[in-house]
């Protein structure tokens, strides 16, 4: 039997269908714009394109399709489906590209997918993130209609079978934190959806906002019916002016059609989408300070328990969920648990998206199956150090972590510790670094990080950051002694014991890492 | 700050605080035109400090103290490193050339 929801979504598919109609037969010019490449000039290409665009295409401003090595990109698809992929636009190629049906071959790439495995990120810098339609018509809220028409214990469960973890760098199973909220009585509850992406390297959420906001914007109203929730907040980043207007065009869109609101599709729940933004600091993007500053409080953590799922926004029962998390949940609910669970490791279903950057060949964006190794992330699909120079390390999962040397790259990306020493997936930011940067150095910039953001709450944190940088900078600069390596250790296991939040817990982790990896060096300049 | 806690009902230094806890947010007022740079590791990876340095001797209190040149820990867009900052405008892969073009055309340098 079809649900209402499935009734509703397929009138909305309907009618998109005969408003793609009137592009079939004409030339689709896709020139992506995101954040990062509207920096390299995408957005002055797509105004060029747009004045002189012939009347037999049409262009399509999309989100980016995380070849950021080879941006500002242009795809132009004929309507016989023939492909040209465009590298490193300028104005000036613009006449080119039109003209000739454009082929100026060395501005041709090759397919930057090839060895990922898109779930989270297919169509990003393929669809229209401001069409509802082209959402719809590539499949979209299809997992949606799904969800509406099961129980909601159903959706938790079949969520909770996917095996599916917080890709917000604590990996907490999703589907036992949406049953928490739901569980816990209370008159309303709340779902925020956690854009914060303060974190040094990470690049992601602003990616995937940018790309394939209706994803996410899905993912979000699936974990709000589940957990029994009827309004949703979206907590986007300070500086991400592109992503908020992204999301909230796709907010309204979707609520023009119904998806959002009163009565969603038919099915007789309700549900509101509000937008919030932040106001600077890696600190905020903890869940509980999110809170705290959308509360219009200073950005400090609140002491746990209770969990938010308890007592979270305004006092009430409140599910916090990364905006990667939320948009892997369609896929979930539309080909069903163990087609999703198919991917990954034995330890980790799915896979994870990782903002590659450094001095490397090909950074960008990539989505890759649980359990690839660092070795092919950063050779395989980032292309290998700039100019083959030699590997000095790589920054994982950000301030909070640490750098790993060229002998560990085989490790397998997983959630929770990936080596013993501290370091860790965290949101998956990968960062190498050659031999024209001190590792020493890179860590004494990550543990200053960590000085400048602690928010002051714990003494332990506020105090003890500071003085490793202090310590650090000793053995930099050549005053250093056997003793500041002593301090090291012992102030990192402190501000990590006695801290409340993830950042003071794991602020120790350059220094742990460092003196695992790196001890000879650090030992070597601590002899002066 | 005075004003807000009044229209608010809490007090001044609770205003304080928030003002102050945020990166966003400022109690002084900023120079004219600033430039950020990108220190975090993906942009020191890119030669960014060599960046900073030429942008600090070339351009910092150009203008008659009109332009600022400041350090930010990361630009969110690593991939096209470095990055820099004028005013509200990001430049990827950004060079000492492209600044003081953009410093030349936006002040009487």
């Amino acid at each position: 039997m079809t649900s209402h929801a499935q009734r509703a979504l397929d009138a909305l598919k309907a009618s998109a269908t005969q408003r793609a109609a009137a592009h079939s037969d004409m030339t689709r010019i896709v020139v992506q714009v995101g954040h990062c490449s509207a920096a390299v000039g995408a957005d002055q290409v797509a105004k060029a394109l747009a004045s002189q665009v012939p009347d037999s295409s049409y262009i399509v401003t999309t989100g980016c399709d995380g070849a950021c090595y080879d941006a500002p990109r242009v795809v132009v698809t004929s309507p016989d489906g023939a492909r040209s992929t465009f590298s490193g636009v300028k104005t000036e190629h613009v006449g080119r590209i039109l003209g000739s049906g454009g082929l100026p071959t060395q501005y041709e790439s090759a397919d930057p997918y090839v060895g990922q495995h898109r779930i989270v990120l297919d169509g990003c810098g393929e669809i229209d993130p401001t069409s509802l339609d082209e959402y719809l018509l590539a499949g979209g809220y299809s997992g949606l209609a799904s969800a509406l028409a099961k129980p909601q214990e159903k959706v938790i469960d079949e969520v909770k079978a996917s095996g599916l973890r917080g890709r917000g760098g604590a990996y907490f199973p999703a589907g036992m934190k949406w049953e928490s909220a739901r569980k816990f009585p209370s008159p309303d509850r709340y779902l925020v959806v956690n854009c914060e992406e303060g974190e040094p390297g990470i690049f992601k959420d602003r990616h995937l906002m940018e790309g394939m906001p209706h994803r996410i914007i899905e993912g979000a109203l699936i974990a709000a019916y589940a957990a029994g929730v009827h309004s949703i907040y979206i907590y986007i980043n300070a500086e991400a002016d592109l992503s908020t207007e992204r999301m909230k065009q796709a907010v309204d869109q979707a609520a023009r059609a119904g998806i959002i609101g009163e009565d969603v599709l038919g099915s007789g729940y309700n549900v509101s989408v509000t937008l919030r933004r932040g106001a600077g600091g890696y600190v905020c993007g903890e869940e509980t300070t999110l809170l705290n500053t959308m509360e219009g409080d200073r950005r400090e953590p609140r002491l746990r328990p209770p969990f938010p799922t308890e007592a979270g926004l305004f006092g009430r029962p409140t599910v916090i969920n990364n905006a990667e998390t939320l948009a892997s949940v369609p896929v979930i609910m539309a080909h069903g648990a163990a087609a999703f669970a198919e991917t990954g490791s034995e330890k980790a279903t799915g896979t994870k998206v990782i903002s590659l950057s450094g001095a490397l060949e090909r950074p960008g964006v990539v989505e890759v199956p649980m359990g690839t190794t660092l070795r092919e992330i950063v050779f395989g699909l980032g292309g290998g150090i700039i100019g083959g120079k030699a590997i000095a390390g790589v920054a994982v999962g950000g301030p909070s972590s640490g750098i790993l040397p060229d002998s560990m790259l085989e490790t397998a990306i997983a959630p929770g510790m990936l080596h013993e020493s501290g370091v860790m997936l965290g949101a998956g930011g990968v960062i190498a670094l050659d031999e024209n940067v001190d590792v020493l150095e890179a860590v004494r910039s990550l543990a200053k990080y960590n000085a400048d953001e602690s928010c002051g709450k714990c003494t332990p944190c506020r105090e003890g950051t500071p003085r490793m940088v202090d310590a650090l900078d000793r053995l930099l600069s050549g005053a250093g002694s056997p003793g500041d390596l002593d301090e090291l250790r012992g102030l990192a296991e402190v501000v990590g014991a006695a801290s409340l939040c993830g950042l003071g817990q794991a602020a120790g982790g350059p220094i742990n890492s460092a003196l695992h990896f790196f001890g000879d060096e650090l030992a070597a300049l601590a002899k002066g | 700050m005075e004003v807000a806690g009044w229209h608010l009902g809490i007090p001044s230094s609770e205003v304080y605080g928030a003002a102050t806890s945020y990166t966003e947010l400022s109690t002084s007022e900023p120079a004219s035109h600033v430039i950020k740079i990108c220190t975090g590791l993906g942009c020191r990876a890119n030669g960014s400090l060599e960046l900073l340095e030429r942008t600090k001797q070339e351009l910092d209190s150009a203008d008659d103290g009109n332009v600022a040149v400041e350090e930010v820990p990361c630009g969110y867009m690593c991939a096209v490193a470095p990055v820099a900052k004028w005013d509200h405008e990001w430049i990827g892969r950004a060079t000492i050339d492209d600044l003081k073009a953009i410093a030349r055309e936006a002040t009487s340098i």
